[in-house]
């Protein structure tokens, strides 16, 4: 497609209406949520649904949002989200460029068995691992406290792998160079190796911060008491027979739940796209 | 790299002891052991009795539910992942083409899904699909006319999910292609354009087997994530137990929910072994495919 010639008009016309007719497939039903989150009551569950709330938009139904956050108590629930993902952000980016660094940049005894263990627990699926894992938290005494959902996260074989692929461009005389000015590993570490994968670095903190974020599974098995609830599964319980709030008020609590991870994708979508491509795989 | 840092040192272990620990011990471990306890009777709390291969034979005869739910999570697998793979191919052949109005736009609104968490896209298709008020009604059918249930316990429900899956995936697939695109060499096409081939037959012949490749990797991992999905099922039927459109993934949930720990590893183990040789299949392919790619 990206040779000299292009395709006649009216080819390049029906694919350009194809691939928005697609975008919009995608875009939608999100807009439609966030109409919805701004209806009233009355209106959300009219047989006769309008696209649009009625009225101009200084009458749409902002409250809702207002009282999704009170209602669902979304405060606490925020908070239990934030620390976690923040927590889990900071500490394994940490761990995965260190180890990564160790597996690009450093011979050791067992390096190789330990790089081929660490990448076939990639391919184990999660049915298998979570029983004992979930066994495993209660003798440790995490089940239904935040630390379940912080400790098993603070390193991951996707974390190291990316990191060691983007560590190992760097040339080694660069190291070399640091290491006859007499630099430890970890100063190696910290002046040459980090300034250099500064965006690998970025990209695999946004990854990490939407996967911690959007984390339900887990959060489902290990998390029992409202309190330590995170805030996927305090929006999920609005769906639950004993507590249905009304529509508008659902969708607004939906909204308000994916608002951190779409703000950070559209925010940083270059280096996000960037980084995701850069997994290594070559094409 | 040099004498200075010798393959005899352990000094590497520094770094990566601690992150490797939390992997083995939160990962590798509970496999070994989940393996291993399918050939239990364990309720999580007294010590475990050992019991063979029970759980194997009571998976095989005497659980129809769990056959229901390894077809129906095949079928999701099947219908769900070569259908993404090929749509975001030819969304991605478009959206490369240097005449092709406003590529970063229509990336990111493909890619929107993607960052969502689950819960709200339940919440999103719950809604559109609402059979009283959902926008789908509106569009399709016109007011106040009758739609089936899309969500409902049938072949119709398990279709939907299905939808719903390519939904919020081919963003992802859509922008590692868009990348592997950009790394095929332009002398590929130009000794095309010698040859006078046009662009359909220019994308058919050199440009999808030039990414092979990344086509493996998304058929492998998206069928990995497809045999392991669990939470969309959740979100958009909620919890209704034994279900026509049972995934094995809910199956598994709701016996470990039970207290049947043990059994629940055996269902597990079942999944292992499917993706293990999905991925080992996927791979020959790759393998024996290569000779053929340019």
């Amino acid at each position: 497609m990206s040779g000299r010639t292009h395709p006649p008009l009216i080819v390049r016309i029906t694919l350009h209406v194809a691939i928005y007719a697609g975008a919009l497939t995608m875009v939608l039903p999100v807009a439609w949520i966030v109409s919805t989150s701004l209806k009233s009551h009355h209106d959300a569950i009219s047989a006769v649904p309008t696209l649009l709330p009625a009225g101009p938009p200084s009458e749409w139904q902002w409250h809702n949002y207002a009282q999704a956050w009170t209602i669902a108590q979304f405060g606490d629930f925020y908070r239990n989200s934030l620390l976690v993902a923040a927590v889990v952000t900071v500490l394994s980016v940490a761990y995965n460029a260190l180890a990564g660094f160790a597996f690009a940049k450093m011979r050791f005894r067992g390096r190789n068995l330990a790089f081929g263990l660490m990448l076939a627990t990639m391919l184990l699926p999660f049915q298998v691992y979570f029983i004992f894992a979930y066994v495993l938290c209660g003798w440790l005494g995490y089940v239904d406290h935040l630390q379940a959902l912080i400790v098993p996260f603070l390193a991951s074989a996707f974390g190291i792998f990316y990191m060691r692929q983007s560590i190992i461009t760097i040339p080694d005389s660069l190291l070399d160079a640091g290491r006859i000015d007499g630099l430890s590993d970890f100063e190696l570490f910290w002046h040459i190796v980090v300034p250099l994968v500064r965006p690998a670095l970025g990209a695999l903190a946004i990854f990490t911060f939407m996967a911690s974020w959007n984390n339900f599974f887990w959060p489902l098995i290990v998390i029992d008491s409202t309190d330590n609830f995170t805030l996927p599964l305090a929006v999920n319980r609005l769906t639950s027979d004993y507590f249905t709030p009304s529509p508008p008020i659902r969708m607004a609590a939906a909204i308000i739940l994916i608002i951190p991870t779409v703000g950070v994708y559209l925010i940083f979508e270059r280096s996000f796209v960037k980084g995701l491509t850069l997994t290594g795989v070559k094409g | 790299m040099n004498s200075r840092s010798p393959s005899s040192s352990w000094r590497g272990w520094a770094f990566i002891g601690f992150p490797l620990a939390i992997i083995l011990v939160f990962t590798a471990l509970p496999t070994v052991v989940g393996v291993a306890l399918s050939f239990f009777e364990w309720g999580g709390g007294d010590r475990p009795r050992f019991i063979a291969l029970d759980n194997y034979q009571a998976a095989m005869t005497r659980d129809p539910q769990l056959w229901l739910a390894m077809r129906n999570t095949l079928v999701f697998a099947i219908g769900t992942v070569p259908v993404t793979v090929i749509l975001a191919f030819l969304v991605a052949v478009a959206l490369h083409a240097r005449w092709f109005v406003g590529k970063t736009l229509a990336r990111t609104l493909f890619f929107l899904p993607t960052v969502m968490s689950i819960v709200a896209v339940g919440f999103i298709w719950q809604w559109m699909l609402n059979p009283r008020t959902g926008l789908l009604n509106v569009i399709v059918a016109g007011q106040g006319a009758d739609l089936p249930d899309w969500l409902g316990d049938s072949w119709l429900g398990l279709g939907t999910m299905m939808f719903v899956q390519v939904w919020r995936n081919l963003g992802f697939c859509v922008v590692l292609y868009v990348a592997a695109l950009g790394r095929v060499p332009r002398s590929m096409y130009d000794a095309a354009s010698v040859d006078g081939a046009g662009s359909w037959r220019a994308t058919w012949h050199i440009t999808w087997p030039a990414v092979r490749p990344m086509t493996a990797f998304l058929m492998i991992t998206g069928t990995i994530w497809a045999l392991q999905v669990f939470d969309l099922d959740v979100v958009m039927n909620g919890w209704n137990p034994q279900r026509f459109n049972d995934l094995l993934n809910t199956h598994i949930f709701r016996e470990f929910k039970n207290g049947r720990l043990g059994y629940s590893a055996t269902i597990g183990v079942f999944v292992l072994v499917l993706t293990a040789m999905v991925t080992y299949a996927q791979l020959r392919w790759l393998r024996l495919s290569k000779a053929t790619t340019v």
